[in-house]
């Protein structure tokens, strides 16, 4: 149903993928453009940004996090969606990992193959990397997924607009995930604060688990507390306020 | 006969801009509590959408050939130019392929009024759009202050040459990917929004380290090098050539050109096949 949804009346899809194909080659450029000739920085060399860039491109969707929640929301879907037999949030993520499932063999799978070409390895630091870097996916996936069934339950709480909480939540994540620029490359040490927020289990403890920059334990740890934390609150927040849904349609 | 009708169009494009502003105020005004939160909003937006590449450019004394405060103007630049397209092209003008996939095209062909007037004046939102104008034109001041740049007449008159060069570049890309939904409403009902949101995305980022051909591709089939890394790079100097500051106005006439040639040649296929989107009773397929 995802697949079908996405390719619709024509293949005219396959442009959203070609555009998002073009800001890979940017960001690619953009970093040999920064870091050619310095060497090691905080521990990252260029071809390990390029190797983190790139695996965060081909994972953009997950590391994301976003489910159809707030557009169920804002288009008034939400109420058929409420009277299906199964669980909302299972619902909602098991749509988001069929949508990801499919990006991830149209988009993801060709850009790791095609990686060489871009002059960038696509593999993990290590075998036992690439094995960690599964589950710390699936633990992103659970604290981003969170995080987005959060925003709704505020959203309905307050009737904030959807617009407004999505902008936010993509300007906060842009910054505090790492998943555009590495945290270890902000400044003022910044990234060491970062690094211990709930965005940063999203997208910057997979691919410093993938590229070998950060200490596995350690990062899954963060993780799994943030997911645990994230949760129990996300199923508060929606009881609590799911009566209070109010939807016109859109 | 001719100088009337100019007249006649000019005031009524004035006062629909100006009937437009109004609604605009009074949405933002009628409580107090939604205007907190999307000014709230648009403050952390715009902080976001520049932040990553300011902490880049502050750690690395700059990026590339841009030093710091070069990058700042870039932002700024950038800034001021995605406001415009939030303050005249809102409701979906900018997204039009929204209004044709949706078959809602309908819903201003059958106004009293030209189809291009509503389209200039429909999405004139000078209020609420403007969250990001006072911070880019804070970006762009605060980076020429550093820079110790001599601003005169002239070249204020480029700046703002370029800024609608750039600003008209980034409509009519919009329009010329957007009018592909004439002939796909529903795959193409959003490709307006992948085409901004590519240009959103990489509008800030100096183009300088892209080879030849990437680089020729960001500056004709997807031109986000004419939204703010070329004209920046002119008005900072960077661009030894004397002309260069008109290679963005330039581009635009093409670019404009392009757009209403294919708009047009989708209205005509769009006047013959309408739209199959909307069930009887309402709903969107």
């Amino acid at each position: 149903m995802s697949a079908a949804s996405y390719i619709g009346d024509n293949p005219l899809f396959l442009l959203t993928y070609l555009l998002h194909l073009v800001r890979v080659a940017v960001l690619l450029a953009l970093w040999r453009l920064i870091l050619a000739g310095r060497g090691e920085v905080s521990g990252m060399t260029l071809p390990v940004v390029l190797t983190y860039t790139l695996v965060s491109e081909a994972f953009y969707e997950p590391l994301h996090g976003r489910t159809s929640l707030a557009d169920a929301l804002w288009n008034g879907t939400i109420v058929t969606r409420l009277l299906h037999p199964v669980g909302t949030f299972a619902e909602f993520t098991a749509e988001a990992l069929g949508r990801w499932g499919f990006t991830f063999c149209v988009f993801s799978l060709p850009l790791l193959l095609l990686a060489p070409l871009f002059g960038v390895s696509p593999l993990p630091a290590s075998p036992q990397a690439g094995g960690l870097f599964v589950l710390s996916l699936a633990l992103a996936i659970a604290v981003g997924v969170a995080i987005d069934i959060n925003l709704g339950a505020a959203m309905t709480a307050l009737e904030i607009n959807r617009w407004a909480v999505e902008q936010v939540r993509e300007a906060l994540t842009v910054v505090l995930s790492g998943a555009l620029v590495p945290l270890a490359l902000l400044p003022w040490g910044l990234g060491d604060v970062f690094g211990w927020l709930p965005f940063a289990a999203m997208a910057s403890a997979p691919l410093r688990i993938y590229t070998g920059t950060g200490a596995p334990g350690l990062l899954l740890a963060l993780q799994a507390g943030w997911a645990l934390a994230l949760w129990p609150l996300a199923h508060w927040l929606w009881r609590a306020n799911r009566e209070k849904l109010v939807t016109h349609g859109g | 006969m001719a100088d009337n009708t100019r007249t006649n169009t000019l005031q009524r494009l004035l006062r629909l801009w100006g009937l437009y502003a109004r609604m605009d105020l009074l949405w933002m005004l009628r409580d107090g509590r939604q205007f907190a939160i999307y000014a709230l909003s648009d403050l952390i937006t715009n902080i976001g959408s520049v932040t990553a590449v300011l902490l880049l450019a502050a750690r690395f004394a700059g990026i590339g050939p841009w030093n710091e405060w070069q990058v700042v103007f870039l932002l700024g630049y950038a800034m001021v130019v995605n406001a415009s397209m939030n303050m005249l092209f809102q409701y979906n003008v900018l997204h039009i392929s929204r209004r044709i996939g949706r078959g809602q095209m309908d819903h201003t062909l059958i106004q009293p009024q030209p189809l291009w007037m509503a389209l200039v004046t429909e999405g004139f939102m000078p209020v609420s759009g403007s969250a990001m104008l006072w911070p880019g034109l804070g970006l762009l001041i605060w980076a020429l202050v550093r820079l110790q740049m001599t601003v005169t007449i002239g070249w204020l008159a480029a700046a703002a040459l370029n800024l609608a060069a750039s600003a008209l570049v980034m409509l009519s890309f919009s329009f010329i990917w957007g009018s592909l939904a004439f002939w796909a409403p529903r795959a193409a009902e959003e490709i307006s929004s992948a085409a901004v949101d590519l240009v959103s995305q990489l509008k800030g980022f100096p183009l300088d380290a892209l080879g030849p051909v990437l680089l020729g591709g960001l500056l004709t089939v997807l031109p986000v090098g004419f939204v703010a890394w070329y004209p920046a790079r002119c008005l900072l100097g960077l661009e030894a050539r004397p002309w260069a500051v008109l290679v963005t106005p330039l581009a635009a006439l093409l670019f404009a050109v392009l757009a209403a040639f294919v708009f047009w040649r989708g209205m005509k296929h769009y006047a013959n096949v309408g739209s199959q989107r909307y069930s009887a009773f309402g709903h969107r397929s």
